[in-house]
Parts: structure tokens; sequence; C-alpha cells
């Protein structure tokens, strides 16, 4: 029962937020009220496309029905009637998928523009962004508690996305000016479509909260676990856990068609990776789409989102393929049967990480040079020689040690800074950023002649892994560190 | 002349500042089976950690295959342990995990498909370890060790999660491996499986 002081405590702090926050939200929504340049709006959508493709993936993944673990111990498995025990669980949901409804439909905005009649429109798109946002949490709910609705939802992830590359390859081709008509759509059809969207949305939630009382208790508190995993990584802030927890999840049942391995000696360590990325063609297919990203962002008129999201895309890709040396430094038990001198199984183990990284800058160099942000030429050849100095800062993310909470905190004019989970971040970012120096530069300057700083990058690269694997493995393996409780050595 | 693969000489184990054992001393030589018995905090597992190298005993001394044992790749390739479960690589099947032990060996003593049968994984040779029950997992662990090639076999309850029908067909792996000149130390809590082995029965007893 919540006593007068919870709601005076509530209205203070709903007041306090909308003092703060109010005025410069209406200054955004103001400036809203603007023609979109109509040769970014295809871009502008795919990315927004691609956002929401990420929360109804998102949505999916955690459940989205998940209690607590007293509640999926006891209530759950109780005659109580069960929505009366997600209730919590349901308002939940409910805020998140509000919230994320109103970010969308302000994105919308913002990609669209408002050239006349802002309110109708803004109202239009938040209305369309609440209905994507309901409608796709209760996609999820009766997705839940139904295979047939799970098969819907991914369809519609699956539609999603390949709505998103065609906007793409029509904000780079002849055909960018297409999405504009839409844009320019009177806004009293606008307002049907928003109307028949909510329309939609009110049948999709009211068959969820039916659907509510019936999702197999299995799944939720399958879901359960998963979540109850997830928010004891995120209170140990240690996200290497988490990353283990979606791994094992995804091969804990699976039947898998075994092959030959080509390869003998140390070398097979390396295949390992390689099987394990192929039997994963999904998480390949995002990889490969994210390299489209860079170019896209630059289109929509973000080109210093591409400045960051290039090197990153090119380090997470790198990363996605050290599951065998974050693995053999969690527990080295196997590696011991395998019995690998340390160095050659490390330097084996930067070749797949080298490859990748080399091969999503290229392509990722590829589309921006298409849109014009880039050089053309020997440039290519910027990916190629970045790749050893990337394959070190993943190699040095995988066998980083959980976060050091004991570091100190420091107090600054902005807020007070944990160092050790600061710390944490940068490991392995750092020697990205040293290994890739020369291409860095050449970048900034963008010179004539490029292949002295292509030599520079190619000779720094292969020195930095050199270095580190020397480093590395220096000693030996004697590393003891505790997963799950258990000291290992 | 037979040559000791281990030679344990007076040692002794402090954790903690506790003595976990004292004054133990023990040998092994080729084609012999030791089980090391004994309740639980005796410090059995402690022992086959001084024998591969893990743990640094606080004092006596301790020889495998002539030389001190050390956590090196050399020392690996004559050694084998299997004790706690090991981490499986993601993306790989029961059949591949075995294959990848042999393929990065250059072959081993027992081809994959025999290993398979040995260990009754042939059905469950298209699975990811994580999809096994323990037992299953613990065969696998054992398919993998006794696969590959080596000289010395360091086991720590090698019984766990197996079946009593399963236990008495390890017992028969054991021996073979021993009779090809192999030599084994495990440590157990299974008489009927040391018995089973032909072992010689070693009781460590907890320091006081």
């Amino acid at each position: 029962m919540r006593s007068w002081q919870d709601r005076y405590a509530a209205s203070l702090s709903a007041a306090v937020a909308i003092a703060i926050v109010g005025q410069p939200l209406v200054s955004v929504l103001g400036a809203l009220a603007r023609q979109a340049d109509p040769g970014r709006i295809s871009s502008g959508l795919a990315l927004v496309a691609v956002a929401y493709a990420g929360y109804l993936t998102l949505v999916r993944t955690a459940g989205p029905v998940v209690l607590g673990a007293a509640d999926a111990s006891w209530r759950l498995l109780s005659p109580l009637p069960r929505r009366t025990v997600l209730g919590r669980t349901a308002l939940a949901l409910l805020t998140v998928s509000v919230l994320g409804g109103l970010v969308l439909g302000v994105a919308l905005v913002a990609v669209l523009g408002a050239p006349d009649q802002l309110s109708l429109r803004l109202a239009a798109a938040l209305v369309l962004g609440l209905g994507a946002g309901l409608g796709g949490m209760a996609m999820g709910v009766l997705g839940q508690a139904s295979p047939a609705w799970d098969g819907w939802l991914r369809a519609l992830i699956a539609v999603i996305v390949v709505a998103a590359v065609v906007l793409a390859v029509l904000g780079a081709g002849p055909g960018r000016h297409l999405p504009a008509v839409v844009a320019g759509a009177p806004a009293g059809p606008v307002g049907v479509v928003a109307g028949c969207a909510a329309a939609v949305t009110a049948l999709l939630v009211r068959r969820a909260w039916t659907a509510l009382g019936r999702v197999p208790a299995r799944a939720i508190l399958a879901a359960s676990v998963r979540a109850g995993r997830v928010a004891q990584a995120a209170v140990v802030l240690d996200p290497g856990m988490l990353t283990w927890v979606v791994e094992d999840n995804h091969w804990r049942g699976r039947t898998l068609r075994s092959r030959r391995w080509p390869v003998t000696g140390a070398w097979a360590l390396a295949w390992q990776e390689a099987r394990r990325l192929g039997r994963r063609p999904a998480r390949l297919a995002v990889l490969a789409g994210a390299a489209a990203l860079p170019a896209l962002v630059v289109t929509a008129g973000l080109p210093q989102v591409a400045v960051a999201l290039t090197p990153a895309g090119a380090l997470a890709a790198a990363a996605s393929v050290t599951s065998g040396v974050r693995r053999d430094d969690d527990n080295p038990a196997l590696l011991r049967v395998l019995a690998v001198e340390p160095r050659a199984a490390l330097a084996v183990r930067a070749l797949p990480s080298a490859l990748l990284g080399a091969l999503w800058l290229d392509v990722a160099f590829a589309g921006l040079s298409a849109v014009g942000a880039s050089p053309g030429g020997l440039w290519w050849l910027l990916g190629p020689a970045c790749g050893p100095a990337l394959a070190v800062a993943a190699l040095r993310m995988a066998r980083r040690r959980p976060v050091d909470h004991s570091m100190p905190v420091i107090d600054t004019p902005g807020g007070a800074i944990p160092t050790g989970p600061l710390l944490w971040a940068l490991t392995g970012v750092d020697l990205a950023l040293l290994g890739c120096a020369p291409a860095l530069l050449a970048l900034a300057v963008q010179p004539a002649n490029p292949v002295p700083y292509l030599l520079a990058q190619a000779l720094t690269g292969l020195g930095v892994l050199w270095g580190y694997i020397v480093l590395a493995t220096r000693g030996g393996r004697r590393r003891t560190r505790t997963v799950k409780g258990v000291q290992l050595q | 002349m037979e040559t000791a693969i281990i030679t344990v000489r007076d040692v002794r184990v402090d954790l903690g500042g506790h003595t976990v054992f004292r004054e133990v001393d023990l040998t092994a030589g080729p084609e012999e089976i030791v089980a090391v018995a004994g309740e639980n905090g005796a410090g059995k597992s402690t022992l086959l950690r001084c024998l591969a190298g893990l743990q640094t005993p606080s004092g006596g001394q301790i020889r495998v295959l002539g030389g001190p044992p050390a956590d090196t790749a050399g020392f690996w390739r004559e050694v084998v342990s299997a004790g706690d479960e090991p981490a499986w690589y993601p993306g790989l099947s029961v059949r591949e995990h075995v294959e990848l032990v042999l393929s990065v060996h250059g072959g081993g003593r027992l081809s994959v498909e025999s290993a398979l049968s040995a260990f009754q994984l042939e059905r469950r040779a298209e699975l990811h370890p994580l999809t096994l029950s323990t037992g299953q997992r613990q065969r696998v662990s054992l398919a993998m060790a006794l696969a590959r090639p080596s000289r010395l076999l360091l086991l720590d309850e090698p019984e766990r999660g197996l079946d009593a029908d399963f236990r008495e067909r390890l017992a028969g792996i054991l021996r073979e491996y021993a009779a090809q000149s192999g030599t084994i130390v495990m440590a157990t809590h299974d008489i009927a499986l040391a018995e089973a082995c032909g072992a010689r029965l070693v009781t460590l007893e907890a320091a006081r």
C-alpha cells in the first residue's frame, strides 16, 4: 500500500523531471519544423528501421515476460492467477515499450521533417512510434506464449531488416528521392495511417493481455533464469560473463553436423573460430550488414558518427572471433589436453581476428568510398594493414580481467568517474589506437600518396602483434583466476 | 631396470596457514595404476595438482618423468590430466572435440570412432557437450584424455557422474592404457573401481 509520502515523492520527482527536461524538449521538438533534405530521407529511414529491428530482437531475446528469482521460484508455480503474478512485469514492459515508441516517433519526425502542421505530424509520428513499440512488445509476449506468434515476430524482424537494406540501397542510388514522396504526404492521409496503426496496436495489446494468463511457466522460468544471469552480470559489472551466458545458451541443446578438421597442429585452434562463426550465419549477416552502417550514417548527414562507428565496428568484428582464447583464458584445462605452446596458440588465434577485422574495414571503406566520403585507389590496403593491430586489440580484450571494483573513484566537476570500469573498457582499445596510429593519421591528413602511411601501418601492426604475443606469453601460462567461485590455474 | 615415472619424497603442502598433508611418499612406474584414496579434505586433488605442476609443494621433492613437473606444453605432451570438467569450445560437437585433440597431436592412441565407441558416445557425437548430462560430459572428458598419446594419466575422481555399468567398462579401458606402458595416478572414492583396475591403493590421511 502506497502512503501519501510515496505519492508526494513521486509527484515531486515527476514535476522536477518535467522542469529539467521540459524546455530542452520543447526546443528539440520545435527544431523539427523544417523541410527534410530529400537526399537523406532514405538513409535516415534505414537507420530507424535498423534501430526498430534491434528493439524487436532485444524484446524476443529478453523473453520479454520475466520474473525476479523469488517470484519465479514461488509465486509463478502457485495457484495464484498468472496475470496477478505478472502484473508488475506487464507494467514494466508497458513503460519500456512506451518510452521506446516515443523515441521511435521523434526519430521518424527528425528524419521525415515537418514542413507544415508540426503538431499534427508530430502527433501522427508519435502514434506510429507508440504503435511500433507497443505492438512489437505485444508480439513478443504472444511469441512467448505461442510458437506461431514467435514465427510471425521473427518474420517481422526479417522484413524490417530487408526494408532497411532496400532503403539503404535507395539512398545510395538514383531512387533516393522516392521516400521524399512519403515525407511530403499531406497531413490528412498521415493521420489516417496513424489511426490504422493505433487500431492494430490496440488489437495486439489486447491479445497479449489475454495471452499473458497462459504463457507457459517453463517459458517464463527460462527467460527469468536468463534475466537473472544478466542482472548478476550487470551488478558485478562483468560483461564477459554476460557474453558467455548468451554463447552457452545458444549452443546448449543444439545438434551439429560434425566435419573433419582440414588442418592439423596448432592451426586447428584458428579453424575452431572459423567453424563457430560459420555456424552462426545470423551473426555473420549482422556483421556484414553492419559494415554498411558507416556509409549509411554519412548519407543520413551524420559523418561524425561514421568516424567513431568505423573503427568500433572493425574492432567488434575482430573481437567476435576470440571465443577460443577467452575460453582458454578462463579455464586452460582444454588447452592443457591439447598441449599447444601458449605462444603458438596465441599467434594462431590472432589470425581469424586479423582477417575478419581487415575484411570488415575494407567493406566499410568500400561503402564510404561509394558515397564519396573516402578516397578510393590504394586505400583498400588500409584494411589488411590494420588487421594485425585489430587482432592484438581483440586478443587483449578477450584476455582482460573482470572489472576491478577496488579501483578508486575520481570526483570531477562532471561527476564521479569509477576508474575500474573505465580501465576495463579501455583495455584493448588502447592497443587498437596505438597499433592503428599511422592509419588514423593517414585518414586525418588524406595524403595524395598513401603508400608511406600504408607501409608504416603494416609495420606498426605487425610490431604491436609480435610484442603483445611475446609479452603476454612470457613465463608460460601460469595465470590464476576465479570463475564462478572456482579457482582455476 | 624399471624407471620410476613418478617419485614423491617427503612432500608437504600448506594452504592458507593450514597443513593439508605432510610426509607423503609415492612412486609409480610404467604399466602401473595407483589409486589415491582418503576422506574429503585429505588432499587427494592437491596431490594430483602437485604432480601436474599446478601447485608448488611447501616442502619435499616431486619428480615426474625424470624432472620437476611444470605447467608447460612440453610437459603436457607427455602427461594428460582429467579433473574438473573442462570448459568446452563453443560451436563444436562431441565428435569434433575428440577429433580436435587428435588433429592437434597429429594422431593418437585411439581413432575418433574407437574413442566414441569405447566411451559409448556414438549416439551423442553430434551434440554440443553442454547438451549432455554430467556423466556423459565426464565420458567426453575421459575420451579426449585417453584418445591422445601420453605416458602419464592423472585422473581426479574419474568415476564422478558415471553409472555402475560404465565404471566397470572404464576399469577395462584404464587397464588397457596401463598395459600399453602407461602410468595412471587417480584420486578416487570408488574402491571397487580401483580394485577392478588392479590399482595399487594408497590412502592419504589428512594432517592433524
